[in-house]
């Protein structure tokens, strides 16, 4: 079966298995080299393994492009009692859709990814935090951790090695936040998913009170190929300073929307008229969202020379986050758009910091005025005041990432809102 | 996308999980899921791995089911067996007792407060924050549409439009029949295939409006 989100420029390292149902078996995974990576981590030091990954570069897949070996590396020395490693996998960022396909085409790149960074970190239990809606790719990854616990790669003495591990499946119950990684613990422990006061950090206070480190899915997904190919091999794509693949999720105005994987530094007009086959007939660049809905959106002039690495949408104005690509050509109605990602902040938030809980509530109420033709321009500098008093003052980045998209786009697509205020005329209707 | 699908009449539905760009594949359930595909985990959740997993939304419910017993008690069991408190199982047990009783009433509140040992409140506390927890009865089908970002670049309102003409039923609530609650959803995680839309467990991707029909028909018929 031809999977649809094929183009000869992708480099498929991650998602070499999508679209074969083979795969999704550990036999098949095994035929395309699956397990070797763990047998040969294991007979490794656990600072041998994160040397490797700090070789190769791999920073964090979940948006803040943390380096992952030096993470790994915060947790504790000495070994005091149980330790753990969750993965998050509760996908939920506007405009992400990667980690879905991951779990559901190979899942025991997952878990062999999940059992090398346990091994390394000194993880006793991995818990694989995954959103409640992926019914689907839930049942498909915990029918490939029974297979692995039969086969001996999960549970006690893997391999021989004396190393024991287990793995547990477990779903959320929707909540954006939980994707924040202290609130997926809370969440985990069987609480409202609140995002905790920072430090004490995972690393020493994390799940259940004990040292835990979380990592994204697609990160550990790419740990197996490092430590396969080694540091090195991995550092051949990508650049400098972002190296190796992503999966980059295009939605939105384009020909072909879908997951592709490239490496890092992909220029982002040639990934929208080449790899994704451009815009609709007839229709212009307006605005890209480069790294999901939490990012500031850029103009069509910025987005020319961009090139998709972390530092290079940070120079052309935005942010890689998890590198969501979201296209909208002349047809957008932006005012519209940015306050459906507002409601979305809005309901959201949960609850704990006053700027976050009012801040996106008054956001959202004034944005809908402004989009049914009765706003005034002193709503605009509101907006704008608020977003300022929401941004740095809460718990977490909700709120930051809520008055990102308004600030931005009043910034550099302020006579969309004026011809709404001034005259109620919209601009573009999707 | 709507523009370039409404054009000529009725489209019929043609992608049942995900399919690549606009309609343009016509894949069967196994294509979609693979042959090895196994649907539903058994009632005593198999391996204690993934007893914490479970199909979101059945068709038919039974409020009056106990919790919980025969398989549900051994996997409930085998959930209670995994984390280091038993104060995690409560998300777990909320979604078992969902699967059972299509919704979570407050009685069920309290007798999952009962069993994991902890205060009503704090339960209803927990419940209250998550979304996917029904608060109240829903149809045998739960529609929930996205109208996020990346879905209503591509028509997400007018799907969800399409949704409440067609089952003649408003946001939120259930149809005379029994069949239909639609709701409007948060990103669900399949920009690339917009627009998104989760009916029970199963995900239908590229639905446009006119794709509507088809889809109820096929549910009233088959189920999901």
């Amino acid at each position: 079966m031809a999977f649809p989100y094929e183009h000869e420029r992708e480099v498929r390292i991650l998602s070499r298995g999508w679209g074969d149902p083979s795969a999704r078996t550990l036999e098949g995974w095994k035929a395309l080299g699956g397990y070797k990576a763990l047998e040969k981590s294991l007979s490794m030091s656990r600072e041998a393994v994160i040397d490797e990954v700090k070789a190769s570069g791999l920073r964090g897949r979940g948006g803040a492009g943390f380096p992952t070996g030096l993470k790994w590396s915060f947790m504790p020395k000495e070994k005091t009692g149980l330790q753990y490693l969750c993965c998050n996998a509760d996908e939920s960022e506007p405009g992400t859709f990667k980690d879905r396909e991951l779990l559901r085409w190979s899942p025991h790149q997952l878990i062999e990814g999940c059992l090398i960074a346990a091994h390394a970190i000194q993880a006793d239990h991995v818990f694989i935090y995954c959103r409640g809606e992926f019914f689907e790719a839930v049942q498909v990854l915990a029918r490939a951790v029974e297979e692995a616990y039969a086969a001996g790669f999960i549970g006690e003495n893997i391999l021989g090695s004396g190393i024991s591990i287990d793995i547990t499946v477990h779903s959320g119950a929707g909540a954006y936040i939980c994707g924040e990684e202290t609130a997926l613990m809370n969440s985990l422990e069987g609480r409202r998913g609140l995002p905790r006061v920072k430090p004490p950090f995972p690393a020493a206070v994390g799940a259940f009170g004990r040292p835990t480190t979380i990592n994204n899915v697609e990160t550990l997904c790419a740990i197996p190929h490092i430590m396969t190919h080694g540091g090195a091999w991995y550092r051949e794509q990508g650049t400098e300073k972002s190296p190796g693949t992503k999966l980059f999720c295009v939605s939105g105005h384009v020909v072909r929307p879908g997951n592709y994987e490239l490496p890092l530094g992909f220029p982002l007009m040639e990934l929208i008229h080449d790899v994704c086959g451009g815009l609709r007939p007839g229709r212009t660049l307006k605005a890209v969202i480069p790294g999901g809905s939490s990012v500031p959106i850029m103009n069509a002039a910025e987005c020319e020379a961009c090139t998709l690495d972390y530092e290079g949408v940070v120079e052309a104005g935005s942010m890689l986050g998890c590198a969501s690509v979201i296209i909208m050509d002349d047809s957008t109605n932006l005012v519209k758009q940015v306050r459906r990602m507002v409601d979305f902040y809005a309901h959201e938030s949960c609850g704990q910091c006053t700027p976050c809980r009012e801040g996106t509530q008054w956001m959202a109420r004034i944005l809908r005025r402004i989009e049914e033709g009765r706003g005034t321009e002193e709503d605009l500098d509101t907006l704008l005041d608020l977003g300022d008093q929401m941004t740095g003052t809460t718990i977490c980045v909700l709120s930051d990432s809520a008055a990102a998209p308004v600030a931005s786009s009043i910034a550099k697509f302020r006579d969309d809102y004026l011809a709404l205020i001034r005259r109620g005329e919209r601009v573009g209707a999707a | 996308m709507s523009e370039t699908s409404s054009s000529s009449g009725p489209v019929p539905f043609r992608n049942p999980g995900w399919a690549g760009n606009t309609g343009a594949f016509d894949l069967s359930e196994e294509q979609v899921r693979g042959d090895d595909y196994v649907g539903v985990r058994p009632a005593d959740g198999g391996h204690a791995s993934g007893a914490a997993t479970y199909p979101y939304m059945k068709v038919e419910k039974s409020p009056e089911a106990p919790l919980f017993e025969g398989p549900y008690r051994e996997r409930f069991d085998k959930i209670l067996s995994r984390y280091p408190e038993s104060r995690a199982a409560l998300l777990p047990a909320l979604n078992l007792a969902q699967e059972l009783r299509g919704h979570i009433s407050p009685e069920t509140m309290r007798e999952v407060a009962v069993l994991l040992d902890l205060p009503e409140a704090y339960v209803r506390g927990v419940t209250s924050f998550y979304t996917m927890y029904n608060k109240r009865p829903v149809g045998r089908f739960l529609i929930q549409v996205c109208t996020n970002i990346s879905c209503n670049l591509c028509g997400g309102d007018e799907v969800l439009a399409s949704f409440l003409k067609h089952t003649g039923t408003e946001l939120g609530s259930t149809s005379a029949d029994g069949d239909f609650t639609v709701t409007e959803v948060e990103c669900l995680a399949a920009c690339g295939t917009p627009t998104a839309v989760q009916i029970n467990s199963r995900y239908y991707e590229n639905v446009t409006p006119d794709s509507v029909p088809a889809i109820l028909e096929r549910l009233r018929k088959k189920g999901e």
